[in-house]
């Protein structure tokens, strides 16, 4: 037995040592499992299709939609109060007290970091889509418009919101995270009409997109952004001139029954510009939004939380019989529109009353599964805009004409509410304007934007008894966190 | 009674599968030897094993210490063995009776201590390396054997994370040295681990720590943070079988409840921040709930663990059995681990032995239902648990948070079991003498099924789930690793070489999968399976994680002249697959040398003094602990839009986080140290080492600006830290007559400081509380110190107010914080630094007594110096949550505190970041104390039983702290958030009873 060990000993380590192993440099190359990387990204043409998508995704996040949206577009103005019990998200009050500093509420942040997110996308997009190397062109054409109209639309409400922002048009890398410097109100606005100049000349028309596009954004939506950011700088005749593009397209009309504009029914119709895009599946809440759940209808019928109720101020402000009033604000007592239960009086609430166009159908799923599209840009909105702007550069005849019809529009068969206006003087009609922007616009989330572009912020807040500052209120602050981190460079708006 | 029959019937049936493995070993010529064992006091041993040296023959000693065996020649050798004596071998020589007297062992100097790829013995040691004796393991009753190691260890601090059963501490190494992932790695028989949650206390034989460079080197990328070596009992060859059964019993509370304020109380709070009666008259509310008693509990705990081990000469052997059942002190939550460890050798030729460790351990838990410990904190004291019809107390109106009561009942089943599978096997080959092959082959397979459901249920319309629904999960990883090293070995003349050199490669990989279904056919558990959901209402996911791999070489020599001389050098090449393929490399090189003064002849002879030796060592490590692809970012799948006429969900996928393509290796250079003392035959010792590491280009995710748009933090190489060590440890033991006692105190002075900030030069925020970040990392502070605004006193008046001039209105009453920078106005610029999270000194006592049967210890341990944002205080999220009394010191018109604001319900100044929140977090603790009683004779032995301890023990019986909170040990996995508070699991004192017995 002994014999056989000492050569089987030498075999062993001449084994060992021949077969001293090393697994080489593949093994230690590893790729991601069930996930393709930047590397691998923009090779395809339907990768680009992939980061358009996702940039429209990003606009239905919480901080999209929901308190983040709502407490600094209409909580903030005098269409709506916070809602809800008294102590639920108290911190919501700020807006509605002009308390809001520079950390709280954080809906602030958020708001902030949800548009730079989207941003983000867009800019991925339109460094990434330019770099795929073979595709159709019309369809890199179309899809870098949506990514640059998108991009704009983001900028637009930053810079009415907290005024100079960062402006940021491209991924950073690491050695420019700190660096970024608030561009001028200027410089963003230039910014933001370039990317809806690319928008408009390579987007097609709404007639002119494929059914399975329904919703995207289009040429006419370029335009129409375009008239309200010229209204927004006081840049009358391109308002009128790019309100009057949208209008003479012919590609849109005003959606007969004002109230059911704002059902499932009225969805993409003949008035929309813009909207975002939600929907309620069954399985996973993917395509839903916080929208409906937030605002809806708190108690029984048990529809939501009861957020961003119509102010007393709104509801005074109809002319009687105005059957807008009746479309915007949902009441205790109120039959659902479709006519599925009777909204009982929730003793915990104040101030009960909801937003009725942020109602929605009965759907599959909870409450969380909102599927309304939100309204952003619709075609009574443009006709105003091109009313208030026809009026300014003195045509009020034209300014005239746009505003009854959104009226006659209003009125419906109603023959002894809401009469055609006629002209007086230019102060009177430009005050009858932007009045009918309030009613028609109302709880749409744009009448924020409004009382500060036009200047009335100040004087209608102190005639709620706000305690509104001058200089300082007509700009949210820039959150701490950003100037902590900038250690300095970002600078905080005035008054915070 | 019952185990005693048990124990019997497992000793037969081993007995039984001995013969039948040995059996084809025993040879057949015979000569009998008897004797007597005894003690130095020349008492009888019993159960000594008696072993014919090469053989299988063996037998154990009987009740009077006598034994008899066989053996087949005259000149063989016997070998006399017993637990805590010294093993003696003695020649037959043809003599027909040998009586034996053992001595007890006095191992002290030359135990042998593990280290990395090898072991030695401690008077060769140069690195630092502490070790920790499996008795001590077992005097903390918990399920992770970490704990353990709190106070007992100069230079480890543990924290408890939390007080849920099964979850496992946080442990640092000599401080903080990174950003990221600063937790050591364990090896447990050779296989390299990020945690330990399956080892039981009683499958151990040794812990070893590796603190310093030198020792930790040989582990190169993995071994920044420090190693913690673990190896599991083994039988020994020539022993007979060794039974021991240990079990214990005991019972934990939470160690602390909080002091909140009752009905009336917070009916008046809630009054007077509102500005208007809510209550109509507080005072008639009385006490109301107190929510914390709704949900903690009084919980049992247990443990049972049976082990036999020994061996024959060609082989050993050790099977275990353990049962660790434990019950959350919050009502719901429990954690069972079921275990079986069997550690095999097998001299298959003279020159090649094989073996095994292979354990399998089964587990099953249920967490408490989420956010209930804050929610009892916050929850509205006015409501009740259940009121008089039955009903759930409506706690969301007011506090807006869940009533946990109802949370117990609804949302109680989350449950989730484990199955992990961990060991190695391996082949040791002794081709010639002085050379010795390894070749080891470990793995650790892990599956974990998770289910939690949720009925149909409605309490209030903010707590209500309309469908029922059952989420499933599961995952599963695997990790394998292959070790082949050859160790030569040769003694010549004064000098002493030993030469290691090895390869290793690793690789994990992880899936998961799951998914939810609502509407269930049925409540009850037979129906928690997604078959028996709706199919419309299903949802899934399945994925996996990004493989991790390393290849490594490594080499080291240990070389000693004349024994008094002794020198380390290592070198390890690691390839991790987590770099880009230019920076995959690092080489982590060590050196280290010590001096044994006391053998030079010029101390050889001096008195009193017993050992002395000085130590130095100097070494590079690295850290790795980044996740994959923090290089190249990934591709976000499923972020998809709406479009179309049928609303169809169209899939869309982009970047949404920034990844840095510029990612190095994190380093550290550590140098130490020390010496060795000991006095009167080394009763007196001490261990002193004072170490320095810098840790350059740490590696961490650092909170960029929001508007870079990014969706995740990316990792940079931030900065470089320095950690400044002292760490002591002294021991004195003594005998009086029957009395033996050791003391030992251990302590740690740590300084941790950033050094400079990486390449943006930007300090590092982290932690957004309130709208501010609550930590800040810049040069010449601690990691992750606290930032935020110094609290100066109230606004008394309008006066004041006008006097202290505030960026932000601010009214009597409210905090007024200090204008630190003197420019007259208080603002956000006025924030500063305000305090460590990090200890600057901890330490521990142990006191040790044993009289006759008698045992008792004490270990006490504490820290010092560091600070505890109470965080959950400043929750006030989107209600008005109770308070704690504290806020009942308010300022108001009857009471114009300096110190304490008027109530508020957020917002600044009352509830940003100040130093109002941050308090004291130093503590010192009754960690341990122990009466045990040990029987080795009359009845006891009758009934075959070799001893038997009884043993009571209490754990956190007493904390001696200022900081109001659940306790004082508030850890982090991440160092940029340590020391904050939030309310988590709260820790437990336990008291158990327990029995250890040895057949």
């Amino acid at each position: 037995m002994k014999n056989i060990f000492p050569p089987f000993r030498l075999i062993f380590v001449m084994f060992a040592l021949v077969f001293y192993p090393s697994c080489g440099e593949e093994f230690l190359q590893v790729k991601p499992l069930g996930e393709i990387n930047a590397q691998n990204f923009f090779r395809e043409e339907k990768q680009g299709g992939w980061a358009i998508n996702a940039i429209y995704n990003q606009m239905r996040s919480w901080d999209f939609v929901s308190f983040p949206y709502l407490g600094m577009t209409d909580i903030v103005s005098d269409d709506a109060v916070k809602g809800s019990f008294p102590a639920d998200a108290e911190r919501l009050n700020a807006f509605d007290d002009f308390i809001y500093d520079s950390r709280n509420p954080e809906d602030i942040r958020q708001t902030w970091r949800g548009y730079y997110q989207a941003i983000f996308r867009a800019n991925v997009a339109i460094d990434g889509i330019p770099r795929i190397p073979k595709m159709n062109e019309t369809l890199r054409k179309k899809w870098l418009g949506e990514a640059h109209f998108l991009r704009a639309h983001f900028y637009f409400n930053l810079v009415r919101w907290f005024g100079s922002v960062p402006l940021i048009t491209k991924p950073l890398t690491q050695d420019e995270f700190y660096t970024q410097e608030r561009a001028s109100v200027e410089k963003l606005y230039e910014q933001i009409k370039s990317d809806l100049n690319v928008a408009a000349s390579s987007l097609p028309l709404k007639s002119a997109m494929e059914p399975i596009d329904l919703g995207r954004v289009s040429k006419g939506t370029a335009a129409g952004l375009l008239a309200k950011v010229f209204l927004t700088q006081g840049d009358f005749t391109n308002a009128a001139k790019w309100a009057k593009e949208v209008i003479d397209s012919k590609e849109y009309s005003l959606y007969p029954d004002y109230a059911r504009l704002f059902r499932k029914e009225g969805e993409n119709g003949v008035e929309s510009l813009f909207e975002i895009q939600a929907t309620a599946l069954e399985a996973s809440y993917a395509g839903a939004t916080a929208f409906n759940m937030v605002q809806g209808v708190r108690g029984s019928p048990n529809l939501g939380w009861g957020f961003n109720n119509p102010s007393d101020d709104l509801v005074r402000s109809y002319e009687p019989g105005d059957p807008r009033r009746d479309a915007t604000v949902l009441y205790v007592g109120e039959v659902l529109p479709d006519g599925s239960g009777v909204i009982e009086d929730n003793p915990s609430m104040e101030n009960e009353r909801y937003n009725q166009k942020a109602w929605v159908e009965s759907h599959p799923g909870l409450q969380d599964n909102g599927p309304g599209n939100i309204r952003i840009l619709r075609y009574a909105d443009i006709l105003l805009i091109a009313a208030e702007a026809l009026n300014e550069i003195n045509n009020p005849t034209e300014a005239l004409k746009y505003l009854n019809q959104v009226r006659q529009r209003a009125r419906g068969t109603r023959t002894t509410v809401l009469p055609d206006l006629v002209f007086s003087d230019k102060l009177t009609l430009r005050e009858r304007i932007w009045k009918e922007r309030r009613i028609e616009l109302a709880m749409e989330q744009q009448r924020w934007f409004d009382l500060v572009r036009t200047g009335q912020v100040e004087k209608v807040m102190k005639n709620l008894g706000k305690n509104f500052i001058k200089g300082k209120h007509d700009l949210f602050p820039i959150p701490q966190t950003e100037i902590d981190l900038s250690e300095g460079k970002m600078t905080q708006n005035p008054g915070y | 009674m019952m185990f005693y029959i048990t124990n019997k019937f497992f000793i037969r049936s081993l007995f039984a599968v001995n013969i039948l493995l040995l059996c084809s070993f025993s040879g057949f010529s015979q000569f009998r030897v008897k004797g007597k064992i005894t003690d130095e006091k020349g008492e009888s041993l019993i159960g000594v094993n008696v072993m014919v040296k090469n053989t299988s023959a063996g037998t154990l000693s009987g009740l009077d210490g006598s034994y008899s065996i066989e053996v087949t020649d005259k000149q063989s050798i016997i070998v006399f063995s017993y637990v805590g004596y010294g093993t003696k071998e003695i020649g037959v020589n043809g003599m027909a009776e040998i009586n034996v007297v053992l001595n007890e062992s006095a191992e002290l100097l030359d135990e042998i201590v593990v280290i990395g790829y090898g072991s030695q013995r401690k008077s060769d040691l140069t690195g630092v390396v502490s070790s920790i004796k499996s008795e001590d393991l077992q005097k903390v009753a918990s399920a992770n054997i970490t704990q353990a190691l709190q106070g007992k260890i100069a230079g480890v601090q543990v924290v408890s994370g939390s007080g849920r059963p099964g979850e496992a501490p946080i442990v640092r190494i000599r401080g903080t040295g990174t950003l990221n992932g600063a937790s050591p790695i364990y090896v447990v028989d050779g296989l390299i681990l990020d945690n330990i949650d399956f080892l039981n206390a009683t499958d151990i034989a040794s812990m070893e720590v590796l603190k310093d460079a030198s020792a930790a080197a040989i582990y190169g990328t993995r071994g920044a943070n420090g190693v913690i070596i673990i190896t599991t009992r083994q039988g020994s060859k020539n022993t007979k079988a060794q039974i021991r059964f240990n079990a214990w019993q005991g019972v934990q509370q939470p160690a602390k409840l909080l002091s909140l304020t009752n009905a009336s109380e917070y009916g008046l709070l809630v009054n007077e921040l509102s500005n208007k009666p809510v209550f109509q008259n507080p005072g008639s509310l009385g006490q109301g709930t107190d929510w914390q008693n709704e949900i903690y509990r009084n919980a049992a705990f247990s443990s049972y663990n049976l082990q036999v081990s020994g061996g024959s000469d060609q082989m050993t052997y050790s099977i275990s059995g353990d049962a660790f059942l434990q019950d959350g002190i919050i009502k719901s939550s429990y954690f069972n681990r079921y275990s079986l460890r069997i550690n095999n050798t097998y001299q298959i030729a003279p020159f090649i032995k094989i073996g095994h460790n292979i354990s399998f351990v089964q587990s099953a838990a249920n967490r408490e239902p989420g956010g209930i410990v804050f929610n009892a904190y916050a929850a509205d004291p006015t409501a009740p648990a259940v009121d008089a019809d039955g009903n759930f107390g409506n706690t969301s109106t007011l506090s807006n948070v869940s009533n946990p009561a109802a949370q117990l009942k609804y949302n109680a089943y989350n449950r989730s079991s484990g199955q992990q599978m961990a060991g190695n096997a391996f082949v040791d080959v002794n081709p010639f003498k002085n050379l010795t092959l390894k070749s080891s082959i470990g793995f650790n397979s892990f599956s974990n099924k998770s289910k939690s459901f949720e009925p149909q249920f409605f309490v209030n319309d903010k707590q209500q789930n309309p469908e029922s629904r059952l989420f499933v999960g599961n995952s599963q990883s695997s990790d394998w690793q292959w070790e082949n090293t050859a160790v030569f070995q040769k003694d010549f003349k004064q000098h002493r070489l030993t030469l290691l050199t090895g390869y290793t490669v690793q690789s994990r990989q992880g899936e998961f999968m799951g998914g939810s279904r609502n509407r269930l056919i049925g409540d009850t558990e037979d129906f928690y399976y997604l078959n028996a959901g709706d199919a419309q209402t299903a949802t899934n996911y399945q994925g996996a994680s990004t493989p991790e791999r390393y290849e490594s070489y490594l080499f080291r020599s240990n070389y000693a002249f004349k024994d008094k001389y002794l020198l380390t050098v290592s070198f390890r090449r690691d390839g991790s697959s987590k770099f880009g393929s230019e920076k995959r490399g690092g080489n982590f090189p060590s050196l280290a040398f010590a001096w044994r003064a006391k053998e030079e002849s010029f101390l050889k002879n001096l008195k009193g003094l017993s050992n002395l030796k000085l130590r130095a060592s100097w070494g590079i490590l690295g850290n790795d602990k980044i996740p994959t692809g923090a290089a190249i970012p990934t591709v976000t799948n499923n972020l998809s839009a709406v479009f179309g006429p049928d609303e169809a969900l169209i899939f869309g996928a982009s970047l949404v986080t920034l990844a840095n393509p510029f990612l190095q290796w994190e380093q550290s250079r550590s140098l130490n140290g020390g010496f060795d003392i000991g006095f009167l035959d080394n009763r007196l010792t001490a261990e002193i080492d004072v170490y320095h590491r810098l840790t350059t280009k740490i590696l961490v995710p650092v909170p960029i600006p929001d508007y870079v748009g990014s969706a995740g933090n990316p990792y940079v190489n931030a900065a470089d830290v320095v950690n400044k060590g002292l760490d002591v440890t002294l021991n004195f033991q003594n005998k009086e007559g029957k009395l033996n006692y050791k003391l030992s105190v251990l302590g740690s002075f740590l300084d941790n400081n950033v050094i400079s900030l990486g390449s943006t030069g930007n300090a590092l925020r982290d932690v957004v509380i309130n709208g501010d970040f609550a930590t800040l990392t810049q040069p010449g502070y601690p990691i992750g110190s606290f930032f935020g605004y110094k609290v100066a006193g109230v606004y008394q008046n309008a006066e004041d107010v006008k006097k202290y001039p505030n960026n932000n209105p601010v009214k009597p009453g409210d905090l007024r914080f200090e204008d630190i920078n003197n420019d007259g106005i208080i603002n956000a610029k006025d924030r500063t630094w305000l305090g460590s999270p990090i200890p600057t000194f901890n330490y521990g006592f142990n006191l040790e007594l044993s009289y006759s049967g008698f045992d008792f210890n004490a270990d006490f341990n504490g820290v010092y110096g560091n600070k505890i944002l109470n965080a959950k205080k400043m929750f006030r999220g989107f209600g008005i949550p109770n308070f704690e009394t504290s806020f009942l010191n308010r300022w108001n018109k009857d009471n114009l505190s300096t110190t304490d604001p008027r109530i508020t319900n957020g917002g600044y100044p009352n509830f940003v970041v100040s130093d109002h929140f941050l308090e004291d977090g130093s503590f010192f603790r009754l960690r341990t104390l122990g009466l045990g009683y040990t029987l080795a004779d009359g009845l006891v032995k009758k009934l075959g039983i070799r001893s038997l301890r009884i043993y009571a023990t209490a754990n956190n019986l007493f904390t001696w702290t200022k900081y109001t909170g659940y306790t004082p040990e508030v850890g982090s996995e991440n160092v940029l958030q340590v020391g904050i508070d939030r309310g988590i699991y709260p820790l437990s004192k336990t008291l158990v009873f327990g029995i250890q017995c040895n057949f």
